[in-house]
């Protein structure tokens, strides 16, 4: 398994407390420190010096993750001097709020996203699209400027949906994806933290499962899905969670987004919510685009030998899309 | 399994006959005794409605009910041999006693819902048992059928809908006490239309003739004695409430001129069911006219005894239709007296029952009718439609006989006519016995003191002239012979008109269909697959996919470049604050 070398696992450790360093700090220096430390614990695991592509992405992901921590203490210096730490002045929350978008990959800053996650394995995919956000997320949360953040939101949905229209490599659908998930969760930090963590554990609930999948079935590109022998079995667990990652009710992956739609509404952010909306659904159509063409296309057989698909974390991902199908449902018996 | 199709058939029959048996002896002791059985089971009450399934036996309807099984017997014991090379046998004797059970419960209900059961049922069998066999011309036949019959379920509906205001739907109990309430108008005009479409008067008429497109038993059960009498019936049951109102002499119009127009029409046809068909439509004309001036006894009478001569009818040209290998068209038939003198038997006597040649069975009921019209105060135009009718009853039935027996014989050179299939012969001979002494009998059962008319000489005589004129004009026009058919060239449009039943089934069909369907068209072509698939369907999908590669495009550029644009951003909003501050 991956996580057996040692190096990987002391890294992947360092990157754990990293964050909650950050997130659990007095100071804005403090938080700076756990970016830091963040930043260079998870270059060593991105990168491969056997393949080529794994450290062009460790350099590209240094460089900008350099110059958004350099900008995050630049402005909280700026601020120290200039306002004596006493007031916020909404310039300097743009500059801040910048640099955690850059820090997320959000828009307008997220050219190297789709750019890294192409040189990535499904492993380390994961901890960028989930891990790596809640630190920038918790830093966003404690104070931005509500103008800023709903462009950004605006933004964000839209390039997520338009952006990932056109990719046929699954690691960049997931990155847009991704983006387009972003969105909502700073939608949710805009009116209560809860909200966004539960919004975040749902969400790396489900990518944890995609990836695992993908992992599983060595997949990164989309005509991989129809090429390759897979049993009717894990066609439906494919089904189940993209459909889930798509917001479709009744799977889990609708349970989120529905319960911010409530609170936006509530707010009387309407021309949001409607956005929100239009926006998934472009979303959800490329995913079952994807599904269609692994579910009804004819696969490839050859005769002469059989390609065996073995995994021994099936029973994990069965169970987890159990938990994707009925989840809602479920969840309605626990509180009575 | 052929034992089997054969057995069903016997099974029924017997069943059937003997319960036509049992009507026949209940209906002798209920008229004797004057008695009236009403059952009925209170299903639930509710505020002030109540739901209750009622049986009504009165000497009515067991007569009728006797009648009906007599006849489905008969037609399925015939069906046995008619039928014989047919696949799905099982599936048409079920559809026919599926029939004969919705008519029993339209004959036996003082309901209107159970009277609904029986409606509907009665057209959706029909329309199964139309499209049976299973070609272009059934099936669209099928859908007239069907389609006309749907419009006096509707209606009927809408009656059930409005005698809510009573309290019960037992129509039977407000047709004489509440017959001057405003509700009972919509209600009494209601039914009159149903009974219309039922009975395939003027405006719903074209779906009769079309139906011939069904099996012959079919025909013979169906159209012409149960299925089209029901709207008879239906206002039979509601006489009481509809006398002296404007719709019933309305009525009166339209069914006059339904007489009239399907004599005419039945002159210019050359398909043999389809004369057969008009002639029924002319019968029920006038039992629907006759009922229509306040005789629904005379009515019935007419009714039952049109039942008999008119299924028998229909079997003798099934028989024939089977002789001439499914040929149906008279112009190639003739001669037939000559070869199968038992189906020419029972075929001329049916005609002559028709036309009312004194003492068979048709003559009491439509010489009783006739004299009672003459004796009723009318104007000259009913008059003249009732006459005229009967003598265009006999011409179509000359011409009929003409061409049938007398010219010479057309199909084709080697061929062999046999008269000995005696499963059809069995079954032609029980209704010529009742159609032979059924008029008397059924004028002695049910009238118990003759009705009294008084009337000058040539007016009584004034039957037998029409009925001769008929029968010479009928000789007349079966000898032309090919040269003289050049003179009708100047007739041709008028010939169409009258032959076509005045055009009324265009209207009904490509009039209610082409416009509509014409602008259908349109809307799908130009909006379905046109603007609406720019504005919402294909247009966004291209558009998206247009704007994914611009961004593509956009996103393809030098590392170099993304983290400049973020310093230069950081640098703008540096400024701005400096200088806001």
């Amino acid at each position: 398994m991956y996580m057996l070398n040692s190096n990987k696992m002391f890294f992947f450790f360092i990157l754990f407390f990293s964050t909650l360093i950050s997130i659990s700090s007095n100071t804005w220096f403090g938080c700076w420190i756990g970016l830091e430390i963040n930043l260079l614990s998870f270059i060593p695991l991105i990168s491969n010096s056997n393949n080529l592509l794994a450290s062009e992405a460790s350099l590209k992901y240094f460089l900008t993750q350099a110059i958004a921590s350099i900008n995050f203490l630049f402005t909280i210096l700026m601020k120290m001097i200039m306002m004596k730490n006493f007031e916020m002045n909404n310039f300097i929350l743009i500059m801040m709020n910048s640099s955690m978008l850059m820090k997320m990959g959000s828009t307008p800053f997220h050219f190297w996203f789709p750019n890294i996650i192409e040189g990535l394995t499904w492993f380390n995919s994961l901890i960028l699209m989930t891990w790596q956000k809640i630190t920038p997320m918790i830093l966003l949360s404690y104070c931005f400027n509500k103008n800023f953040i709903i462009i950004i939101i605006i933004f964000n949905i839209i390039i997520g949906a338009i952006g990932g229209l056109n990719q046929t490599s699954l690691r960049k659908l997931m990155a847009f994806s991704s983006i387009n998930n972003l969105g909502w969760m700073m939608s949710a930090i805009m009116i209560s933290q809860t909200l966004w963590i539960f919004y975040f554990l749902l969400y790396s609930f489900m990518i944890t499962i995609m990836c695992f999948l993908f992992h599983i079935l060595n997949m990164y590109f989309i005509n991989q899905l129809f090429i390759n022998n897979m049993n009717f079995l894990i066609k439906i667990n494919l089904l189940i969670n993209f459909l889930s990652l798509g917001g479709l009710p009744p799977f889990i992956g609708f349970f989120p987004k529905w319960i911010i739609i409530n609170f936006l509404i509530n707010n009387k952010m309407y021309l949001l919510t409607l956005l929100f909306m239009m926006m998934s659904l472009i979303m959800l159509f490329y995913y079952i685009r994807i599904i269609y063409s692994a579910f009804m296309f004819n696969y490839l057989k050859m005769k002469w030998f059989k390609i065996f698909i073995k995994n021994n974390f099936f029973i994990i991902i069965n169970f987890f899309s159990f938990i994707s199908m009925t989840g809602m449902i479920l969840s309605t018996f626990f509180f009575f | 399994m052929n034992d089997m199709k054969y057995s069903i058939c016997f099974i029924s029959f017997i069943f059937l006959f003997l319960m036509s048996m049992l009507n026949f002896i209940f209906m002798i002791y209920f008229i004797m005794n004057n008695m009236v059985f009403f059952l009925e089971w209170e299903i639930i009450s509710f505020n002030s409605m109540s739901i209750v399934m009622a049986i009504l036996l009165d000497w009515m309807s067991l007569l009728f009910m006797m009648f009906v099984f007599l006849i489905s017997s008969v037609v399925i014991y015939y069906s046995k041999s008619y039928m014989s090379s047919e696949l799905n046998l099982m599936r048409f004797i079920i559809l026919v006693l599926l029939f004969v059970f919705s008519m029993m419960l339209l004959i036996i209900s003082p309901n209107i819902i159970s009277i609904l059961l029986g409606w509907d049922g009665l057209g959706l069998v029909s329309y199964c048992l139309v499209i049976y066999y299973q070609n272009l011309k059934s099936y669209n036949a099928g859908m007239l059928t069907a389609l006309s019959n749907r419009i006096g379920d509707v209606l009927i509906l809408m009656v059930i809908s409005w005698m809510m205001n009573y309290g019960s739907w037992n129509y039977i109990f407000y047709l004489e006490f509440m017959n001057n309430d405003w509700e009972m108008k919509f209600v009494s005009s209601m039914i009159i239309m149903a009974a219309m479409t039922k009975s395939a008067q003027i405006p719903f008429s074209s779906w009769l003739p079309a139906a011939m497109a069904a099996p012959t038993p079919v025909s013979a059960l169906v159209h012409s004695s149960t299925l089209v009498t029901a709207g008879v019936y239906l206002l039979i049951r509601f006489n009481m409430l509809l006398l002296d109102t404007f719709f019933f002499k309305l009525l009166l119009l339209l069914s006059g001129l339904t007489m009239f127009m399907a004599g005419i029409s039945a002159n210019y046809e050359f398909d043999l069911k389809k004369i057969i068909a008009l002639s029924t439509l002319s019968q029920l004309g006038l039992m629907m006219s006759i009922l229509s001036m306040g005789m629904p006894d005379l009515a019935f009478f007419h009714l039952l005894t049109h039942a008999m001569f008119k299924a028998l009818l229909f079997m003798c040209a099934g028989v024939i239709i089977h002789m001439m290998n499914d040929m149906q068209d008279i112009r190639f038939m003739g001669g037939i007296s000559l070869y199968i003198p038992l189906t020419t038997l029972c075929m001329n006597i049916s005609n002559m029952a028709l036309c009312g040649i004194p003492f068979l069975a048709g003559f009491y009921s439509k010489d009783l009718i006739l004299e009672m019209v003459s004796f009723s105060s009318f104007n000259l135009s009913i008059f003249f439609l009732f006459y005229f009718s009967t003598g265009l009853t006999m011409f179509y039935s000359f011409r009929l006989v003409m061409y049938l027996m007398i010219n010479d014989y057309n199909l084709m050179s080697v061929y062999n006519l046999y008269d000995e299939d005696y499963i059809m012969l069995k079954s032609m001979f029980t209704l010529l016995f009742m159609s032979v002494v059924s008029g008397s009998f059924l004028n002695w059962m049910i009238f118990s003191y003759p009705y009294m008319i008084y009337l000058p000489f040539n007016m009584k005589m004034m039957v037998i002239y029409v009925s001769l004129i008929g029968g010479i004009f009928g000789y007349l026009i079966s000898n032309m012979n090919i040269y003289s058919m050049n003179k009708f060239i100047m007739t041709y449009n008028l010939s169409n008109f009258l032959g076509m039943m005045w055009f009324m089934p265009n209207l009904s069909t490509y009039g209610l269909n082409y416009y509509f369907l014409n602008f259908s068209q349109n809307l799908v072509k130009n909006i379905d697959l046109g603007w609406s698939e720019i504005y919402s369907g294909f247009g966004m999908m291209s558009i998206m996919k247009k704007y994914s590669v611009y961004y593509n495009i956009y996103q393809m550029n030098n590392f170099k470049i993304y983290l400049f644009s973020f310093v230069v951003w950081m640098m703008i909003i540096l400024f701005m604050m400096l200088f806001n501050i």
